[in-house]
């Protein structure tokens, strides 16, 4: 039985974690990681998301609202419960208020085909083997190219608020690493008791990846909960916690834990 | 077939609420309802379910026995179909109709008490009985209305189909209280009325008052008057199975459970 979420940081809330560590996807799978460990939703084997009473209560964000208010009278697919979420108006406000609060800055273009830049920056560093005062030139549109259209949504207070987070509990484990990531040896899909079958209905944005790259935070929980792997141990700080155990692991801060698995509510 | 065999507290099994079913304590066997199964294609939760050994009942609702149209044969065998996918015991629908002249009610309406009427049930019946490889058990409806010219009372009606058919009864105390408070039909004497001994099992569920009507909702908490009603059926026969039947507006696993057990109480008080 999964252990529920423990109290926690106020100041950036575990929505807002998942913002800031992968763009609104990863927030509204993070709202609705919330809504399954208050047991104000469920999920079915086939991934149907369906409200435990349909009253509205427990539901303590807009998004969360947004959510519950889906699958209030008939259930929904969760690709669809997260990929509607994160679309949604809801979203958008969260944006801003994130903005408003100096945690993001308001994205620059992005370009899919940053690589003609590339073959240009390559072509000008060749050029200068002949005529070396273009590498000044090269460096110069490098330079200008990635400033202009560079992924880099977060500002310091954003990456700020990121650093040191961990996966403490299941519901912030779900906001580094989404529900298709692991935490240690654990798949979080199974925190919530999901299989992997339907936490691939969740639709993996490049998008959301990208955005947690340029994110920054190197070396934190964000950096690590974007990359999916690659960095080495779990994202449970203490080196005596083990969250891919067993039963009765435990994470360090706070007392919760990321281990046990099952009861998604 | 002798008898049921014991069952225990069951309750119904719905896509919604498959990993619920799965992991509550104390569910001793699960109904599903055959139209919403495909026959070679089983969920998940239900193999799991019969993989431990839970039995699994289908349960009809679109067979219209009461109908005056002929009985579609395509359901009974989808029926019969889905009861030896899952290995079942025996298979159940209602005492109603659902379809007339081309039109689907969309509800379990109640058919006339009249002998003509029961003609009609009884050779429906024994059609769907001679297509089903398992035994047929037949189920008591709420009824919002009451036809005019009844000849029977609701229990006179069904004893007498038992005997004409030898079907299995499935009684639901939810629909006898819903009878009781919407058309004044007393419960006690329908149990007074029906053979017992052809219990097959038994389904409580919640409902709702609106304005002067009561709805049997299956979509909210059993009332304690529901659960006396299965007491005062208790207290005369241990019935082979009680089921827990919720459709929608499904409540917490913990409310769920408590049901359950709640049900449990009232059944084995008695057989204490």
């Amino acid at each position: 039985m999964a252990v529920p979420t423990a109290a926690r940081r106020t100041d950036v809330s575990a929505e807002e974690i998942g913002f800031l560590t992968a763009g609104p996807g990863r927030a509204a799978e993070t709202a609705l990681a919330r809504l399954i460990d208050g047991g104000v939703v469920r999920v079915s084997r086939d991934g149907l998301v369906s409200a435990v009473h349909q009253n509205g209560h427990g539901a303590t964000t807009d998004v969360e609202t947004h959510i519950h208010n889906q699958v209030r009278s008939k259930s929904v697919r969760i690709g669809q419960v997260v990929q509607r979420a994160a679309n949604s108006v809801k979203m958008d406000a969260l944006q801003r208020d994130l903005r408003s609060r100096r945690l993001t800055r308001s994205p620059r273009p992005r370009l899919g085909a940053w690589w003609v830049f590339l073959v240009i920056g390559l072509f000008l560093a060749l050029a200068a083997i002949t005529e070396p005062w273009l590498l000044i030139g090269t460096a110069g549109f490098l330079g200008t190219a990635w400033y202009s259209f560079g992924a880099k949504p977060l500002t310091r207070a954003g990456r700020a608020a990121l650093a040191g987070v961990t996966a403490s509990d299941r519901v912030l484990a779900v906001a580094l690493e989404g529900f298709r990531g692991r935490v240690g040896n654990q798949a979080v899909g199974d925190l919530f008791g999901l299989s992997q079958a339907v936490v691939k209905m969740i639709p993996r944005k490049k998008k959301a990846r990208r955005m947690a790259r340029g994110g920054g935070a190197s070396g934190s929980a964000a950096a690590c909960g974007s990359c999916g792997s690659g960095c080495g141990s779990s994202s449970c700080s203490s080196s005596s916690s083990s969250c891919g155990s067993s039963s009765g692991s435990s994470c360090s801060s706070g007392g919760s834990s990321c281990g046990g698995g099952g009861g998604g509510d | 077939m002798a008898g049921i065999k014991d069952l225990g507290v069951g309750i119904g099994w719905r896509s919604e609420i498959d990993l619920t079913v799965e992991r509550l304590p104390g569910v001793d066997f699960v109904e599903v309802v055959a139209e919403n199964l495909h026959v070679g294609h089983l969920p998940e939760s239900v193999t799991l379910l019969l993989e431990r050994g839970v039995p699994v009942l289908p349960h009809a609702v679109s067979l219209s026995l009461g109908g005056a149209d002929p009985v579609d044969l395509h359901r009974v065998e989808h029926l019969g179909a889905v009861a030896e996918a899952v290995g079942a015991p025996m298979v159940s629908d209602h005492v109603c109709f659902v379809r007339a002249g081309g039109l689907d009610s969309g509800h379990l309406m109640p058919v006339p008490r009249t002998r003509d009427s029961l003609d009609v049930l009884v050779a429906n019946v024994k059609l769907a009985q001679a297509n089903l490889p398992v035994p047929l058990a037949l189920e008591n409806v709420a009824a919002l209305l009451e036809w005019p010219d009844g000849e029977l009372s609701e229990g006179q009606f069904l004893a007498e189909l038992v005997e004409r058919t030898d079907c299995w009864l499935l009684v639901d105390v939810a629909n006898l209280y819903a009878n009781a408070r919407n058309i004044g039909t007393d419960p006690e004497r329908f149990l007074d009325e029906i053979p017992l001994e052809r219990l097959a099992y038994v389904h409580v569920a919640g409902g709702e008052q609106h304005g002067d009507i009561y709805h049997d909702t299956h979509a909210h908490a059993v009332l304690p008057e529901v659960l006396e009603v299965l007491d005062e059926l208790c207290s005369r026969v241990a019935p082979p199975g009680v089921l827990l039947e919720r459709d929608d507006n499904y409540p917490s696993d913990t409310e769920i459970a408590s049901e359950l057990a709640a049900i449990r109480a009232v059944v084995d008080k008695h057989r204490a």
